[in-house]
């Protein structure tokens, strides 16, 4: 075998993590009937039950609640499903890190890479249904790979950050669970903003989520651009969060295969 | 790679490694290793031997740079690539075992066009012809067995890490597996070859280091070493 230098071996290891996502891919659809459609079936369910109790049983006043629910619900299940998953990958791949060097980075990535896959599927979904139900697309689209992107960032730093931290405190997965049901509430998934006194509006915008989401709502919904300042905020901040994170990981590249369980 | 015969291209100097015993906060300490040093030398097969528990797989996970040492030092004065023997690393149960073969091997090291270029070779080795795009879930263990060898055997890293296992699979495939790796023992490969069966570091190694508790006891030619380690063994049981 040859030297590597470093570009050769950050390509060599990204080819691997993309090769990796999609064998995951490829056995989790193998794995069933249905295969690939229950990427679509799945979170259908599950948004329709949400419909079923928030737009139908209890009546909100906000007009066109389903999409404005559905947008929502799409933007934090990709969150919610790759920090989750993220940050037990590291455990996860004991076995493998024990037989074989490689950097601990990867095991993260590969989890954010198969559920941004997935939500992709769903995106389309979304977009198909709203185009249906009369909201075409506007100028506004073009913004919404910069709001995708920054809500990408957000991912990627909080699930390499927690990818860090759980194998040494595996504890700390069933608080994470608990937290992120209490600030879904927050998010502003089910109401608008302007449905809380304007005190609080302070404490709301801290969950870079509720900027993310509302900002989402405005470029599909409202045809409005979104709050620069605050994405800029947020990009910048997970930049640094994605960077402290894997200098975290790569601190204890050599412990990690050491933690007995 | 010109390597001169007679300096070390990877060195171990009084390595240490520490384990915490259990999880908690204050898990006790337990060494694993405490004093290892050890020279590797361009072609040659060096033997550990030791009993259950020596820390002789501790000492190739630290040779493969799984694990750094927590005291003395790793050289690897080429940064040649060191790798396990690890058969079916990362297999996936529903992939086929094409997938699979370019998967493991990826995990090994290899760009993926090396993984595919090895691929012909490594079917023709498994003997699994048309199986190899069917999902190893449909597999025999011993079909698994048999492509997880084939994967590890034409990957082929510069320095070989070996612990225990030679061959595998069934009686047939047991001993072609094991002779073509005996035969790359042999031949000019590097190799570290960890057991702790006399008879079989006899036939393969042209040095030995014996371990005990995590500190090397004596190192140098086969012969010699086997008869003292041989020596302890019994006084031991008496």
């Amino acid at each position: 075998m040859k030297q590597e230098n470093t570009w050769q071996m950050i390509a060599r290891y990204t080819e691997l993590v993309f090769y990796k996502t999609y064998a995951d891919l490829r056995a989790e659809s193998a794995r069933t009937y249905l295969g690939i459609l229950w990427w679509i079936f799945e979170p259908t369910m599950y948004m329709a039950i949400f419909y079923v109790v928030f737009g139908v049983a209890m009546q909100q006043g906000t007009p066109n609640f389903v999409q404005f629910l559905l947008i929502g619900l799409t933007a934090w299940q990709w969150m919610k499903s790759s920090v989750s998953h993220g940050s037990e990958s590291i455990l996860m791949y004991r076995p493998l890190m024990q037989q074989a060097h490689l950097p601990k980075v990867l095991f993260p990535s590969i989890l954010i890479l198969t559920d941004t896959t997935k939500f992709l599927f769903i995106l389309i979904i979304l977009l198909a249904y709203l185009w249906i139900t009369g909201f075409p697309v506007t100028q506004s689209y073009l913004v919404l790979p910069l709001v995708l992107g920054v809500e990408f960032l957000f991912i990627l730093a909080l699930t390499y950050f927690f990818a860090a931290i759980v194998p040494f405190l595996p504890d700390l997965r069933f608080v994470i669970e608990n937290v992120f049901q209490a600030v879904f509430f927050g998010s502003g998934i089910f109401f608008s903003v302007v449905s809380i006194p304007e005190q609080y509006h302070f404490y709301f915008y801290l969950n870079p989520m509720a900027t993310l989401i509302e900002d989402l709502r405005n470029v599909l919904m409202y045809n409005t651009m979104p709050d620069f300042q605050a994405l800029a905020i947020i990009g910048f901040g997970s930049l640094i969060g994605i960077i402290g994170s894997i200098l975290l990981i790569s601190r204890f590249e050599y412990t990690y295969p050491k933690i007995t369980v | 790679m010109t390597t001169h015969i007679d300096s070390p291209i990877l060195s171990l100097r009084n390595v240490g490694l520490c384990y915490k015993r259990k999880r908690s906060l204050f898990g006790e300490p337990f060494w694993a290793l405490k004093d290892v040093s050890l020279d590797l030398h361009h072609g040659e097969t060096l033997g550990i031997i030791g009993r259950n528990g020596a820390g002789k797989s501790t000492l190739l996970q630290i040779i493969a740079g799984i694990i750094k040492p927590d005291t003395g030092k790793l050289i690897n004065y080429h940064s040649y690539h060191a790798s396990l023997l690890a058969l079916q690393l990362g297999f996936v149960h529903y992939l086929t075992g094409r997938e699979n073969a370019i998967l493991s091997a990826m995990f090994m090291g290899l760009r993926k066009h090396e993984a595919l270029e090895k691929l012909d070779e490594i079917i023709a080795f498994s003997e699994l012809g048309d199986f190899i795009d069917q999902p190893i879930i449909t597999y025999s263990s011993g079909m698994v067995a048999r492509l997880g060898f084939s994967v590890v055997f034409q990957v082929d890293p510069d320095i070989f890490l070996i612990d225990e296992i030679l061959g595998v699979g069934d009686a047939e495939f047991l001993y072609k597996s094991t002779v073509a790796m005996q035969e790359k023992i042999l031949s000019n490969k590097t190799v570290v070859f960890v057991s702790h069966q006399a008879q079989l570091i006899q036939t393969l190694c042209n040095r030995v280091i014996w371990i005990e508790n995590g500190v090397t006891q004596a190192e140098g030619d086969t012969q010699e070493i086997l008869e003292q380690y041989e020596h302890h063994l019994k006084i031991h049981h008496q």
